[in-house]
């Protein structure tokens, strides 16, 4: 086990990056144990080990399995530390995403990607699913008073339904409200626009600099 | 634009032996858009071999491309061996489920038996039919997915992707399986007198590593492709997304021509493969041929043209992949009249720097 706190830190930095799920969980009880600050561990930890793969990603060193895996790694810690968090930590009031395949898709691992990396970065993601209907983004948006609403699809089928959300976000005069931002292979910038989204990614680290861009987080 | 004076046959001989042709092959590679020729709904094409053979080859004497290739979408293998595939009303249908739920339950599958299982039987009567009609004068092609794919249909892609590093011996056994499957549905589909034509949409490194493909797409592919081989037939290989990292393995399966996606460079390919494979792509499906204008149609052609007419082994003019459903036939039409009116040979830098001036 490591020694003191910095070095925990590391080696729970570390078993993320290794996809090392048992590791992850060892070291965040060894944390609790320790009555070290769940926060700090989690920050310093786990979540600068997800950034981490997030990098190896970005320069293709890994790829889904690999950062699906370091994420597994990642909940696994998380769900032993987050119970620990001080109340004013767990509380705080953060930046929140709702996020979802649009309806007629079942195509979910880039949406999945993109929710981990959020998490990842400390927003608050509610993850509708896939094949959800454009009502459904804009009750649980005005429900959970939600930041913005991120939309994904692979199939070209669908991107008529994306802007079916803006339009139903119009109608209810919510459009200002709330970001809405776009992802999903077929999607490219001019479409983003020509439906007036907010923001377009065409990867999961990109669409964490566009949230952090739009709640202001320096990147 | 006046229409083209050899048949796609005609023009795929020539070229293969080097020989003068009227213009390039083009292949906008239309699926579901055939239903919009012959006023169908898309889910009308389920179990219907005959309208599904139908509506392409009305497709092909509306376009006049080259290649009819029998497709609705990447399930009709994996749909046989048991995953659940929904079809909505007037759509590309989606899976709705895989096969099993747990590795223990991969013991359970078995290969799919095409005259019998799913809509195989229907999509093989629709090829025997569209063979019949103009086999003589288009080549006409099963769509025929990879193994790996298949693969991530029956047990879920996020499934399979994490047992490539958790347990790749199952990964192995679903992939066998899913081959048994393809070998017996590559052989029917040569028995009707056509050509399967293979993509492996999951195989790509948008999704998997190089080394994930070597070891779990690249092998099967490659049995697949002797499989082809041993009746005599060339093989086309698409991948979706990113493929530049594993354009060499690609070649490597034996594959003779590398069907390329929008989201890689065809002067890029050319200049790693050219010499080995004849290439085919790549303009985007969504973004050109859905949302863009006839004219910009003709730019990405050109744009194509330029990079790889003179690739070794030869350049099909195609799009990126399959063409979505509600493509305008305008934009169809271009694509082949922006191949038609460079003709042959190809002099598009000339040609380019003359619009330029003017």
């Amino acid at each position: 086990m490591p020694e003191n706190e910095t070095e925990l830190f590391q080696a729970l930095s570390d078993a993320v990056v290794g996809m090392d799920e048992d590791r992850a969980r060892e070291l965040s009880i060894e944390a609790v144990d320790r009555s070290i600050d769940a926060y700090t561990a989690i920050e310093r930890g786990l979540v600068d080990g997800m950034g981490r793969a997030g990098e190896l990603f970005e320069s293709e060193e890994y790829f889904i399995p690999e950062l699906l895996l370091c994420s597994d790694a990642m909940y696994a810690g998380l769900d032993i530390l987050r119970p620990h968090l001080k109340i004013e930590d767990a509380n705080q009031r953060r930046f929140k995403v709702v996020i979802g395949v649009v309806e007629g898709d079942t195509h979910d691992i880039g949406k999945n990607l993109v929710r981990i990396m959020l998490e990842a970065s400390g927003f608050d993601v509610i993850d509708l699913g896939r094949d959800i209907p454009a009502q459904r983004f804009v009750d649980t948006a005005v429900s959970e008073n939600a930041d913005v609403i991120a939309l994904s699809t692979l199939m070209t089928t669908t991107m008529d339904a994306m802007a079916e959300v803006v339009e139903k976000l119009q109608t209810s005069n919510l459009r200002g409200c709330f970001k809405f931002i776009l992802g999903g292979g077929p999607i490219s910038p001019a479409f983003a626009k020509r439906i007036r989204a907010d923001g377009y990614a065409n990867s999961a680290p990109n669409a964490v600099k566009l949230v952090k861009q739009l709640a202001g987080v320096p990147a | 634009m006046g229409r083209d004076s050899m048949t796609p046959v005609q023009r795929f001989a020539a070229y293969g032996r080097g020989q003068a042709i009227d213009r390039l092959p083009c292949v906008p590679i239309v699926g579901n858009t055939a239903a919009r020729i012959v006023g169908a709904k898309v889910s009308d094409f389920r179990g219907n071999g005959k309208l599904i053979a139908d509506a392409q080859v009305a497709a092909y004497k509306r376009f006049g491309y080259d290649v009819i290739r029998v497709f609705t979408d990447l399930y009709t293998q994996a749909e046989a061996m048991g995953a659940r595939v929904h079809y909505p009303g007037d759509e590309t249908a989606y899976l709705a489920g895989p096969a099993i739920e747990s590795v223990e339950q991969i013991a359970t599958l078995e290969p799919a038996n095409p005259h019998k299982d799913g809509n195989l039987p229907a999509h093989l009567e629709a090829m025997t039919r569209t063979v019949d009609a103009v086999g003589t004068e288009v080549v006409v092609t099963g769509a025929l997915t990879g193994p790996f794919t298949t693969a991530s249909f029956l047990i879920g892609t996020e499934t399979l992707v994490r047992l490539m590093l958790k347990n790749p011996a199952a990964v192995h056994q679903l992939c066998e399986v899913s081959l048994q499957s393809a070998l017996a549905y590559a052989e029917a589909i040569l028995d009707m007198g056509c050509t399967p034509s293979l993509t492996d949409a999951m195989c790509s490194t948008t999704v998997i590593s190089p080394r994930q493909f070597r070891e779990f797409g690249q092998p099967y592919l490659t049995r697949l492709t002797e499989f082809i081989h041993s009746h005599d037939r060339s093989v086309t290989l698409h991948i979706c997304g990113k493929t530049r990292a594993i354009w060499e393995q690609m070649c490597e399966t034996g594959a003779d021509c590398l069907s390329i996606d929008n989201a890689a460079d065809l002067a890029e390919a050319k200049a790693m493969v050219g010499n080995r494979v004849r290439l085919m792509g790549n303009v985007s499906p969504s973004e050109i041929m859905l949302q863009g204008t006839p004219d910009e149609v003709r730019q990405a052609v050109r744009e194509c043209m330029r990079k790889a007419h003179d690739n070794p082994k030869g350049l099909i003019v195609a799009s990126g992949c399959s063409l979505p459903v509600e493509t305008p036939f305008v934009n169809i039409d271009a694509m082949l009249n922006a191949v038609r009116e460079i003709g042959w040979p190809v002099h598009i830098e000339e040609e380019m720097e003359t619009t330029c001036k003017a």
